[in-house]
């Protein structure tokens, strides 16, 4: 599909554009993972990307905070272009917060210093402020008691919404999710979900890769299926569960729904 | 901020180069001002020593021909040291997860007693307490232990030698060695042949019984044919009963390097083989059973190959440990390449070109043994996808 | 064959216990056999062992010789120096104990996690060796003095202990008075100079400082308080090295005995520690030069033997120093130690190293934290604290490694049998007891050792989920 054509069919960004992605390729060697990705993230806007395994779409989210390196185009970060600078790159990464699949909290810290490990030595903050922040954040996402608790005593999903505090704590401008509740247990999917659903209604900019459909359909303004390293189709999450276009599309609806 | 990154590790190689440069200059300066050489040629004049328990060992041959007899003697404590260390090792390692107590404690009291002392001392202990200063008298006065078919000697004991029966050529031994290896080929052929039909016909093959009963056969028909090409020889004391003649010569200080490094590496193999054979998971032994395989089919088709191939890098490892430990015998008079270093040296040879060789001796052991080792963990790469 | 279970056996109760030997000792027939063999033959060795330790043995070879075997030749007139410095000691460990088990006690109770502290009989449980190696000694001993050092070296670690109950924002004294008994114990052997009170002073003034709490302060200024106090307490330590190794003090040149053998293992981990350190972290590095130079020294060392390294200590190493320079025998094997300790750190940190999973240098990237930040508040703790038992094992083995000190002429442990058997008394007996006394010196410091390493990773691994 070309540029023109995929907006057609998109609603209109709100707003001005956070993250700008032209003409992005990634190759892992002879295999290419990423093919001309256009895509225009506005503020307060949720995007969910869905999609089979091996379509790019982690590769996509990690292209934007620079985990991966893309071989051609561009990506913009709230205007900031990302290029090998590493000023540029630290900047990018401020700005932008990560939960990972695996949630990646640091066992050696207790909750509370995980969370507030990186604004005091990336932002600067004292002990004190940093860790009223951190206690703010962790009443966001409802668990404030265990702030004294290591990682390992803590639930799965009570791990990963330590995760979204510990990246909230850094006041980005849009949080990436790389399919943060695929690790958990079922029972737990849910608290997770709760908490990325109230991020987006307190208007949070979010790209979203998923599976979880409920969720889509109740916060994304966008949704964007990739297979095999492109964008194929992007629309509303009606539009995807009522009428999608692509036959791509409709057989992997057809299996996840 | 990368190009500081970048900066600060190019000084960093900058500064170790020129810290040795610095360091041979000053090697250079001083050798030079004690007159000391630090080229190799000393390595063609003559030892001007004797070598202990070498008899035909000629003083006046070149350094170099020294440095082989010590290679060799490294070579020869090490092989025997291994084989010792294994089979122990082995025994010890399946012993401690015996279901009888007694055997399980014996076995773990035997890994934690060797495994906690230096392996210097067990060498120690064999040479002084049991040879030199031991219960065995001195090689004048030798036990004999006579053949129970008239004269001469089974074996000899004292407490610097001990006498073992050899095989000595009479006769034509270069026939028969032609011979030797005809047999072995054919009886690889027995073995190939027998596990075609065992693929074919699904009759148990015996490949190990029909190759190694065909291996003896033809031996003992080659035996016969040459008339008997060698023949036993005892070992008998010598003229002057101060020497082992015929018969085979193992010195104090060969059987305590070899022996004291066996019982001391035996406890950590034994530890590799009980770990390796532990981690097979216990899926596996249920899956066995679950087949209705015995407990020995069990053992030999699922779990010790499983076992082996966890096992063999550490124990490779310890192969190597047990080669560079010979070094140890430095202290008892074992005159391997440690040794023969340390008198050549003490001898006025020149010091820096000498331990430099010794080094690389030791470095191209390791580097074979290494190169062994990765070339297994590739196979079993391979095997594994 | 024997079948393959690790169950744990069955509890010893006195109505079962010939169910118990029945199923432990005679569980089959071909196993009945083999205990039936088995035991007799223990018995006889049992009791040959036993007539050789109380009826037979010439210990007085010992008894007469345990002054050399624990201190050597050190000058007899300064022999208070090593009483001194094992009260000393004794005191840092007590502090150091105490310290780490208060604040990890508060942490424990912070997170809602068990605490339990180990009492005195467990501890007798876990160094039983230990202590029964030193009531050997003491047994031997002729005089009152021996038993006098024990009580006060068990005085002083008791004394140490108390430090447990400081309060936590006085924890950074503790710590610091921990290093000052340490330094003490050091320079009291090294000879007492003016150096060595400056450089208590300084780290006295590191601990105040470290008591100051910055918190309260924006972090720029606490940063710089604990670099500097970082700063000064490192160059306080490489000084104190430089200061004793190359100008040593009280017949550095006459040390032996177990009191060489305990320093010199002690002083070759610590100093091998930041060099093995560098070593590792230059070997990941993306300079292939860097990487290069990493790599080919670990493998030349690990390729030869210690042996060869300490002669190229005893022969070479002086002549790589300006012209003139002299090192004294034992620095020179230090150094040799230390060099090669170095490699096998490097190997063990590098492990440590590849075994954290990548999603923790991910996460610190995602943070926007800058890469030497994660290395030293991320990678680094996790590595480190998942290797202490493979640094504890090498540690072992450096332990053991001492006894080759011996071949290059430097009197240690098992080295000073040579001296004992000089004399005209022991020329050609008692050899074994010599060497059955030393091997039990050995065995027990290393199977203490051990066990306590076997137990820390089981703690490791049992607070992973």
């Amino acid at each position: 599909m070309t540029t023109s054509e995929i907006f057609a069919d998109a609603t209109e960004s709100k707003g001005e554009a956070v993250i700008e992605v032209d003409g992005v390729d990634k190759y892992f060697g002879d295999f290419q993972a990423l093919e001309d990705i256009n895509m225009r993230v506005g503020l307060q806007e949720v995007v969910v990307v869905i999609g089979p395994s091996g379509s790019g779409k982690s590769t996509l989210i990690r292209c934007i905070n620079r985990l991966e390196k893309h071989d051609r185009g561009r990506i913009a970060v709230h205007g900031i272009e990302l290029s090998d600078d590493v000023r540029n790159i630290q900047e990018i990464r401020r700005e932008t917060g990560m939960v990972f699949q695996q949630f990646n909290l640091f066992p050696h810290l207790t909750v509370l210093e995980n969370i507030t490990l990186a604004p005091r030595e990336v932002r600067r903050m004292p002990k004190k402020e940093a860790e009223d922040l951190a206690m703010e954040q962790l009443t966001r996402v409802k668990i404030p008691e265990q702030a004294r608790k290591y990682p390992g005593q803590l639930s799965g999903g009570q791990q990963q919404r330590v995760a979204i505090a510990r990246a909230l704590a850094m006041r980005p401008k849009v949080m990436l999710f790389d399919e943060p509740t695929s690790a958990l247990d079922p029972e737990m999917i849910k608290e997770v979900l709760d908490v990325m659903v109230e991020l987006a209604e307190a208007g949070m900019t979010m790209i979203v890769v998923t599976h979880e459909m409920g969720f889509a359909r109740a916060v994304a303004d966008r949704v964007v299926f990739m297979s095999d390293g492109q964008i194929v189709e992007v629309g509303t999450p009606q539009h995807f569960f009522t009428d999608p276009r692509e036959e791509r599309t409709k057989l992997f609806l057809s299996q996840i729904l | 901020m990368r190009v500081i990154r970048v900066v600060g590790q190019v000084l960093a190689v900058l500064a170790v180069f020129l810290l040795l440069r610095w360091l041979y200059g000053n090697l250079v300066t001083n050798s030079q001002l004690r007159g000391l050489s630090l080229d190799f040629g000393f390595l063609g004049r003559p030892t001007q020593f004797q070598i202990p328990y070498h008899d035909e060992f000629d003083p006046r041959s070149p350094v170099f021909a020294m440095v082989l007899v010590g290679v060799k003697n490294t070579l020869l404590a090490g092989a025997f040291g291994i084989a010792l260390a294994s089979v122990l090792g082995l025994i010890v390692g399946v012993a401690r997860l015996s279901e009888n107590w007694l055997v399980a404690q014996l076995s773990s009291w035997y890994v934690e007693f060797f495994r906690n002392i230096p392996p210097l001392l067990v060498i120690i202990f064999f040479a002084f307490a049991v040879f030199l200063y031991g219960p065995f008298p001195n090689l004048r006065e030798a036990i004999l232990v006579g053949l129970p078919w008239g004269d001469g000697n089974l074996l000899m004991f004292s407490n610097e030698e001990w006498g073992v029966p050899s095989l000595a050529a009479t006769g034509n031994l270069a026939m028969f060695s032609i011979l030797a290896l005809v047999s072995v080929v054919v009886a690889i052929g027995v073995w190939w042949w027998r596990t075609t039909v065992n693929r074919d016909t699904g009759a148990p093959h015996h490949r190990v019984l029909w190759s190694l009963g065909v291996l003896l056969g033809l031996l003992v028909v080659s035996y016969v044919i040459l008339g008997g090409p060698f023949e036993m020889s005892w070992p008998t004391p010598s003229e002057n009963r101060r020497r082992i003649v015929n018969g085979f010569a193992l010195n104090a200080g060969f059987m305590s390097v070899a022996g004291a490094l066996g019982l001391y590496t035996a406890s950590h193999v034994a530890e590799i083989i009980r770990g390796s054979i532990q981690a097979v998971s216990g899926g596996q032994i249920e899956a066995a059973n679950a087949l209705a395989l015995s407990s020995f089919q069990r053992y030999r088709f699922i779990l010790l190959p499983q076992a082996m191939r966890i096992a063999l890098p550490p124990y490779i490892n310890q192969c190597l440990n047990l080669v560079k430990n010979t070094s140890l015998a430095a202290a008892v008079g074992y005159s391997e390449i440690t040794n023969l270093t340390q008198t050549s040296i003490g001898n006025g040879r020149p010091a820096v070109p000498s331990i430099v060789v010794l080094m690389v001796v030791y470095l191209c052991f390791s580097l074979v043994i290494s190169f062994i080792l990765n070339i297994v963990n590739r196979r079993m790469q391979l095997v594994t996808r | 064959m024997t079948s393959v279970e690790s169950r744990p056996p069955p509890t010893l109760d006195r109505r079962n216990a010939l169910a118990w030997a029945a199923h432990r000792l005679f569980p089959n027939v071909r196993s009945g056999i083999l205990t039936v063999i088995l035991i007799p033959l223990l018995g006889y060795l049992a009791y040959r062992v036993f007539l050789f330790v109380a009826v037979n043995g010439r210990w007085e070879v010992v008894e007469r010789n345990l002054t050399l075997f624990m201190q050597g030749t050190f000058p007899r007139d300064e022999q208070w120096r090593i009483v001194a410095q094992i009260v000393l000691l004794a005191l840092a460990a007590g502090i150091g104990a105490g310290t780490a088990s208060a604040s990890a006690h508060d942490r424990a109770i912070e997170a809602g996690l068990p605490f339990t502290r180990s009492g005195s009989l467990d501890l007798i449980r876990r160094f039983w060796s230990v202590i029964g190696f030193v009531l050997i000694l003491l047994y031997f001993a002729s005089t009152t003095t021996p038993w006098l050092v024990a009580a006060g070296t068990v005085a002083s670690f008791v004394v140490g202990l108390a430090a447990r109950f400081l309060p936590t924002s006085w924890r950074n004294v503790g710590w610091a008075l921990m290093a000052l008994a340490l330094v003490a114990g050091f320079q009291v052997v090294s000879g007492t100079s003016g150096r060595a009170w400056i450089i208590s002073a300084v780290l006295v003034a590191l601990g105040l400082l470290s008591v100051v709490s910055f918190e309260g302060l924006a972090k720029g200024w606490a940063r710089l308080g604990g670099r500097t106090a970082v700063a000064l307490g490192a160059s306080a330590v490489v000084f104190l090295i430089y200061s004793n190794v190359v100008d040593p003090g009280v017949g550095w040149d006459a040390w032996s005995g177990l009191h060489l053998t305990l320093w010199v293992s002690a002083l070759a981990i610590v100093l091998s520690f930041p060099l093995g350190l560098m070593l590792a972290l230059a070997r990941r590095s993306s300079l292939p030069a860097l990487r290069g130079l990493a790599t080919g020294y670990i493998e030349l060392i690990r390729g030869v033997p210690l042996i060869t390294l300490l002669f190229m200590g005893q022969f070479i190493l002086v002549f790589m120093l300006p012209t003139g320079s002299n090192l004294s025998d034992i620095s020179r094997a230090i150094a040799a130690m230390t060099l090669f300790t170095a490699a096998y750190v490097a190997e063990i940190v590098r492990g440590g190293l590849q075994s954290l999973p990548t999603g923790q240098t991910e996460a610190g990237q995602a943070l926007g934290l800058a890469p030497p930040t994660t290395m030293r508040k991320i990678i680094l703790p996790q590595a480190l604290r998942a290797v202490i038992p493979a640094m504890v094992g090498q540690f072992i083995s450096l332990f053991k490694d001492s006894t080759l000190l011996l071949i290059i002429a430097i009197n240690e442990f098992l080295g000073v049998r040579s001296l004992v058997h000089a004399q005209a008394d022991f020329r050609a007996v008692a050899h074994a007891e010599t060497l059955v006394f030393a091997a039990f010196g050995y065995w027990a410091f290393s199977y203490a050792m051990s066990k306590e390493s076997q137990r820390l990773e089981h703690r490791l691994r049992v607070g992973e989920r």
